[in-house]
């Protein structure tokens, strides 16, 4: 029965090429679009899966609750570990990590440099490595490895990239920074790309400097601590001791801010907000619940496309029914064939969705640049995802026009006489509607998302960022020394305009915040922004003043311009008013000599902050270099080789603001192309939808057409009505969409603080977009159905 | 009025050309009432519906008040649809969205008559009809002989020339067809109208006064019905 019932659906699917085509290449781009995004969704929820004690495995996190606001930080101080090694019963282990970057120099046998590179390093203790304890050593093991100073561990891919393989870098050295050699004393296995620990070198945590810091007041994201739980527990069940532990070292006293520390489950880590991680890489869940709607959508509109083709075309199919009815079948039997009807479609939808998906993969690849896995086969998952795709859809989409087909009246199915739902409000069109008002959300959503980045990009940022380059310079007492020399040298030539020793362009995620004291009274409702930056930073960015004037040239802070956003918060209206008043902050007492105009210190998601800049060599990281525009690539040159001239046993690192600045969008630049995409898919898979469906009326109506084609009609009457209805509902899908639109739009706008106006522009070019290609779309089969041969359809019946 | 001559048609299949028609030349004149007669599959739908241009022919010429309809664009065929031509059809071919009164004011909407001159029209069709009191009835819930009325009086709406009718009886019990036959008769004799009609029934072809008869495509008799 089976069998048969699949060659009969074989047969009709080959009668009826066009629909079927129609109906799998809607369904198997649909599909592809799924599998895709199932494909990113799932990588994304296997972040630091398959750790074997992972609901035990936390990570302390930082929270403050300031008056105005509150902070987070995925660090803890340096302290915190020996402590909480002690005074927490609950952990059995405790274990911190610490993420810096550092110059990297490996010499041959011989003593001669080989490679140098700039590498984000970790030093960390054992016991980070006994909570984690699945992260597998190839060589060696945690105690032995990193319980001495000077001790290395590499990930094998990085100790073939610096030995040429596992065995030649065992009991090697590698030079970190200016004095100190590392000797490799184990392996560990390569981190897989779908981790928070992108661990490539861990060096042992008793080399790192900064490990006797007793300051409990000072966190830095960087610097973290992962525990274990002793088995059975839960983070509920430390409540108490966390508490405690919380009140006996932050005081509320002596620490700004209610300072506490937090346990934070490992597999939370990717998706958390508020916390960094190490990779950098973290989604939030919102995002990912995004994707899974649109791909939700994707095929329900892809549905809906199968749903109205089949019941339309089913009365060509009333015939057969009625004949096999009074044959004597059931209607059980009747569903189950026309179930197996679909699901011959849907399985040869499948079949060209893996193509599909297949050739798109490398595109998706390049948009996620290279940062995440796309394999078709990657995972056995996604073959029960497509298993259950392809069920899924054959019964969504195959029930209801079975059930239709199958309830045909014989005596009228055999005479050809069934007429599907005249008039009224059917459910084909209800079905139109809601695929239309789909596709609407999604258009007026890419046209905000496009129309912002384009905003984002445009906006003046009270800054001038073009042709700045930043040049990472370093930061050790002996190259301090270099600093005026490399800046004459520099200075000098043609193609620099001007430079400046700073931390960071002025618009940049690397924030560095603390209290302060203003004319002598502490603040306790906001931080201020710390810059470091020599007086030419203002003329390198073309920051202007409108009150005071700028510091003196000095290494050490001897004033401070402070930006109007400060002024505004202190409620000082008169900026004049603020010249002379000193304020102290991160143990610097300065006095305010100038107020520059504001400008967009961060993303524009974010407000500005308050801000004050002054001077300390000692804390410059960078220096912003403004270059002619005409000589941009000609001057990198040449900075380059002064630069290695000067600093022989650095890495050469530069970046332009621009590039840089565009880089804080990126995760916004990547939806926006996603959009671009599925909003192209689902206008495809809804036009072809609606082709189909024209095609369907057409074919009933043409006896109607003929009739008043004899009455003397002429095409374009006939072309009109028959895309009268069409129109109006895409006009209806238009209006339910435009509510529902403009709450998902006016969402996702308000994670920036500044952005567009949602204006109505948006929802009326949907409009017109939708209702123009419907009515393309639509004009082309009335057209052939309107100038059809009339007697064809006026034969006797 | 009509003018044939020497019309072919043929359908190619496999190069085997299947005749329908072959060499018919005739002439109908204005108030006419022509039945045209013959065997199933003798062609006589098809010449018909050569006559009211729903069909081209093979070869032959036809003119249609003297134009030569070969040679007619779209534009010019539906202008004689909208101001000479009325078709009746044996299965009525009402639409079936649409009431009595709506099926017959159809054709008046596509000649663009004003609403007044429209009311009027089909007032006085339904009156001479009696369908009157059905007016606002779908053709489902007609009888067959009331929706064939219905059909000649959405023909007769737009004033046409002449009536083409194709079996114009043939869904309906004796009586009814009786009763179109006469209406025909009538309108024929009254108004002059041209009528031709396709027709097994010798009977109904009695009530016109000339008839061809088809056989295999060739008109094997022509005519004249003694009154």
């Amino acid at each position: 029965m089976f069998k048969l019932n699949l060659k009969i659906a074989w047969r009709n699917l080959w009668k009826n090429k066009g629909y079927t085509l129609i109906n799998i290449l809607g369904l198997s781009i649909g599909m592809a679009s799924c599998i895709l995004i199932f494909i990113f969704i799932r990588f994304q929820l296997s972040f630091d899966e398959g750790y074997k004690n992972e609901d035990r495995i936390y990570r302390v996190v930082t929270d403050w609750k300031y008056s105005a606001y509150e902070d987070f930080s995925s660090g803890v101080p340096v302290p915190f570990a020996a402590a909480a090694r002690n005074e927490i019963a609950g952990f059995e282990k405790v274990g911190s990590i610490v993420k810096r970057n550092a110059f990297l120099q490996i010499n041959d046998a011989s003593g001669k440099e080989k490679m140098k590179s700039q590498e984000a390093v970790y030093y960390a203790q054992p016991d980070f490595f006994n909570v984690l304890s699945d992260i597998r050593w190839i060589y060696s093991a945690p105690e032995l490895a990193l319980a001495e100073p000077n001790t290395v561990v590499l990930s094998a891919q990085y100790a073939k990239k610096f030995f040429g393989s596992v065995k030649e870098a065992i009991g090697n050295n590698i030079r970190l920074g200016e004095k100190i050699t590392l000797k490799v004393a184990g392996i560990i296995q390569d981190m897989p790309q779908n981790s928070s620990f992108p661990l490539k070198i861990v060096i042992s945590y008793e080399t790192y400097k900064g490990r006797f810091n007793s300051n409990w007041d000072s966190v830095n994201s960087a610097f973290c601590s992962y525990v274990l739980l002793k088995e059975g527990l839960k983070a509920e069940d430390l409540q108490q001791s966390i508490a405690n532990f919380n009140k006996k070292y932050y005081p509320v006293n002596k620490i700004a801010g209610n300072q506490e520390n937090k346990l934070q489950l490992l597999r939370a880590i990717h998706f958390s907000d508020k916390y960094d991680n190490f990779a950098n890489s973290s989604i939030n869940r919102s995002q990912i619940y995004g994707l899974a709607i649109i791909g939700l959508f994707l095929i329900i509109t892809a549905c809906i496309n199968f749903i109205n083709l089949s019941t339309a075309q089913s009365v060509t199919r009333s015939k057969e029914v009625g004949v096999r009815k009074v044959m004597g079948s059931k209607r059980s039997q009747l569903i189950y064939q026309f179930l197996t009807e679909t699901f011959v479609v849907s399985l040869a939808a499948l079949l060209i969705a893996c193509v599909v998906t297949e050739l798109a993969i490398p595109t998706m690849q390049h948009l996620f640049r290279g940062r995440i896995e796309f394999s078709l086969f990657g995972h056995p998952s996604i073959f029960s995802f497509m298993a259950i795709l392809v069920i899924f859809i054959s019964f969504l989409a195959g029930f209801y026009p079975a059930l239709v087909i199958s309830g045909f009246k014989p005596a009228l199915a055999i005479k050809n006489k069934i007429a599907l739902n005249k008039g009224g409000l059917s459910l084909r069109k209800i079905l139109v509607v809601a695929q239309f008002a789909i596709t609407v959300t999604l258009i007026v959503g890419t046209l905000v998302v496009i129309r912002q980045m384009e905003y984002v990009q445009q906006k003046s940022l009270g800054f001038n960022p073009s042709a700045v380059a930043m040049v990472g310079i370093p930061n050790d007492s002996i190259s301090k020394i270099k600093y005026n020399t490399f800046k004459e040298r520099i200075s000098k030539l043609s193609g620099v305009n001007n430079i400046s020793f700073c931390q960071s362009p002025p618009l940049s995620s690397n924030i560095n915040s603390s209290d302060f004291t203003y004319n002598g009274v502490k603040n306790k409702d906001f931080e201020l922004r710390n810059i470091r930056a020599d007086e030419n930073f203002f003329k390198v960015f073309d920051l202007k003043l409108i009150a005071g004037k700028l510091y003196r040239k000095s290494d050490t802070a001897n004033g401070c311009v402070v930006n109007e956003t400060f002024l505004k918060k202190m409620s000082i209206t008169n900026p004049q008013e603020a010249i002379g008043k000193v304020i102290v902050t991160s143990g610097n007492t300065v006095p305010i000599v100038g107020v520059v105009k504001d400008f967009n210190d961060q993303s524009l998601r974010e407000q500005i902050s308050a801000i004050a800049i002054f001077p300390g060599k000692n804390e410059y990281w960078n220096v912003a270099v403004k270059i002619d525009s005409k000589q941009i690539a000609a001057t990198m040159k040449e900075i380059d080789e002064i630069w290695n001239s000067t600093f022989p046993n650095g890495v050469f690192d530069s970046a332009f603001v621009n590039e840089t600045i565009n880089g804080y969008y990126e995760s916004e630049q990547i939806m926006g192309v996603l959009f671009k995409i599925f909003a192209g898919v689902i206008i495809f898979i809804s036009f072809i939808g609606l082709f189909g469906l024209i095609s369907f009326v057409a074919t009933q109506r043409t006896k109607e057409v003929a009739i008043r084609k004899v009455l003397g009609a002429s095409t374009l009457e006939l072309v009109k009505m028959l895309n009268g209805s069409f129109l109006v509902m895409v006009f209806v899908a238009n209006i339910v969409a435009w509510p529902v639109a403009y709450l998902f739009v006016s969402k996702w706008l308000a994670g920036f603080a500044y952005r567009i106006d949602i204006s109505i522009w948006p929802f009326t070019l949907a409009m017109a977009i939708s209702m123009a290609i419907t009515l393309v779309t639509v004009s082309v089969r009335s057209y052939k159905a309107a100038s059809a041969n009339t007697i064809d359809a006026l034969k006797y019946e | 009025m009509i003018q044939l001559t020497n019309i072919e048609k043929y359908y190619a299949s496999k190069g085997v050309k299947n005749y329908v028609l072959r060499l018919v030349t005739t002439t109908i004149n204005q108030g006419e009432f022509v039945s045209i007669m013959g065997p199933s599959g003798a062609g006589k739908s098809t010449l018909l519906n050569i006559i009211g241009m729903l069909e081209e022919p093979t070869y032959g010429n036809y003119y249609f008040m003297g134009e030569d309809v070969t040679s007619l664009n779209e534009r010019k065929r539906i202008e004689l649809y909208r101001n000479h031509i009325g078709f009746v059809f044996q299965a009525y071919h009402l639409i079936d969205e649409m009431t009595v009164y709506e099926n017959i004011e159809a054709p008046l909407l596509y000649k663009k008559i004003g609403s007044a001159e429209r009311a009027s029209r089909i007032a006085d069709l339904l009156d001479r009809f009696n369908i009157v009191a059905k007016k606002d009835l779908f053709p489902n819930q007609l009888s067959g002989g009331q929706q064939q009325l219905v059909g000649i009086a959405r023909a007769l709406a737009a004033q046409p020339s002449i009536i083409l009718a194709d079996e114009p009886t043939g869904n309906l019990q004796s009586a009814q067809a009786e009763e179109i036959m006469t209406l025909f008769k009538k309108l024929n004799e009254e108004e002059g109208i041209t009528i031709i009609q396709v027709t097994h029934s010798e009977r109904n072809a009695q009530y016109g006064n000339r008839i061809l008869h088809i056989a295999d495509g060739v008109v094997k008799e022509d005519l004249a019905v003694k009154a």
